[in-house]
């Protein structure tokens, strides 16, 4: 496991995801490839936080309690990029609920306009 | 630094199932069933972020996603998907594969071809200390100083942690109402919109609503005409 392991993986879900996105006809699926996306993203953010040091720790000033901290950068980024992805996913399928009002279908072919 | 072997397997594990169980999401016909295939890619995602020393949001993962998003999203496939249509493949699928792997290939190039910084690039003993064998902090705000708890000069804790640094998620919280707390109170506003917003597309259309208008207007022509009969 090295740093670009992890980071090949990442790339590899973010791509399964954008494929899923532009490929399939149910915006259901298209949100479920979204969320592999930011999964993709958020992976990466967590190996760039477990395998490189931060500029802080590098520099020969004295270590602060800050520079130890900012260790963790990485996972402060994951946990705010989980909670947006979170609340998008909860909007996403309200917009899906209220296309599905209006037109009784999902598909994606449908939603080409931007009012009914 | 050379991770142990257990650690490699664990990793190459989670990968596989991770990344099997997306491909599947995005190959699956059968909606529900692709929406039980990301509840174990997530579960996959969640078992990476232990194997990379990130036991809090490896947490906040399978709170999160496992938990309630995939919940979320079966609700919706039970609610809304017309499940003998499912999710049909699109005729530009094949450009999208083409971008797809463009982009795999862009960003796989970049991650072997980068001379990344190491943690063992590190020399500072105090910080080597402080990440591998846990610190306290004394004082608070710019004063805060650090003083590590367990004896320097031992290297055999460095190498087995690899840089990592231990108690993490303590940190983390110090870090999160320290450093991010204007964006850790961003996040608070924006959940309270999404939930708003929700609920403004989820409700009943209302009495001034069209659909409600014209029940109205069917209803008073009845009443109309069984007037008219009297």
């Amino acid at each position: 496991m090295t740093i670009e392991n992890v980071l090949l993986v990442s790339a590899a879900l973010f791509a399964l995801g954008a494929y899923g996105v532009v490929s399939r006809s149910s915006l259901i699926t298209v949100i479920m490839s979204l969320e592999l996306m930011f999964n993709g993203v958020v992976i990466a953010a967590v190996a760039f936080s477990r395998f490189t040091p931060s500029a802080a720790l590098l520099s020969n000033d004295p270590i602060t309690a800050e520079a130890i901290r900012s260790a963790l950068t990485g996972h402060a980024f994951a946990i705010f990029i989980i909670s947006v992805a979170a609340g998008e996913a909860a909007l996403a399928f309200a917009l899906v609920f209220a296309m599905f009002r209006a037109r009784e279908s999902i598909e994606i072919t449908d939603a080409s306009a931007m009012k009914h | 630094m050379e991770v142990s072997t257990l650690t490699n397997v664990a990793f190459w594990g989670a990968s596989a199932m991770t990344l099997g169980f997306a491909l599947i999401v995005v190959t699956q016909r059968d909606v529900f069933r692709a929406a039980i295939a990301l509840a174990g890619s997530f579960l996959g995602v969640g078992i990476l972020y232990f194997v990379l020393s990130a036991e809090f949001v490896g947490v906040v993962q399978i709170l999160v996603y496992v938990g309630a998003i995939s919940v979320l999203m079966a609700f919706a496939v039970m609610f809304i998907q017309d499940v003998t249509l499912g999710s049909r493949p699109v005729k530009g699928r094949l450009v999208g594969a083409a971008v797809a792997v463009l982009i795999l290939a862009a960003v796989a190039f970049t991650a072997v071809n980068t001379d990344w910084a190491t943690m063992d690039d590190i020399t500072d003993p105090v910080a080597i200390a402080a990440l591998t064998e846990g610190y306290v902090e004394i004082g608070t705000g710019d004063d805060a100083t650090v003083a590590i708890t367990a004896p320097e000069g031992t290297t055999q804790l460095v190498v087995e942690n690899g840089g990592v640094l231990v108690d993490s998620t303590g940190a983390l919280g110090v870090l999160l109402i320290r450093e991010y707390v204007l964006a850790f109170e961003i996040i608070g506003l924006l959940l309270v919109a999404t939930l708003i917003g929700g609920l403004l597309l989820m409700r009943n259309p209302g009495p001034d609503s069209e659909a409600a208008a014209e029940e109205k207007a069917d209803a008073d022509a009845e009443a109309a005409g069984s007037e008219a009969s009297v």
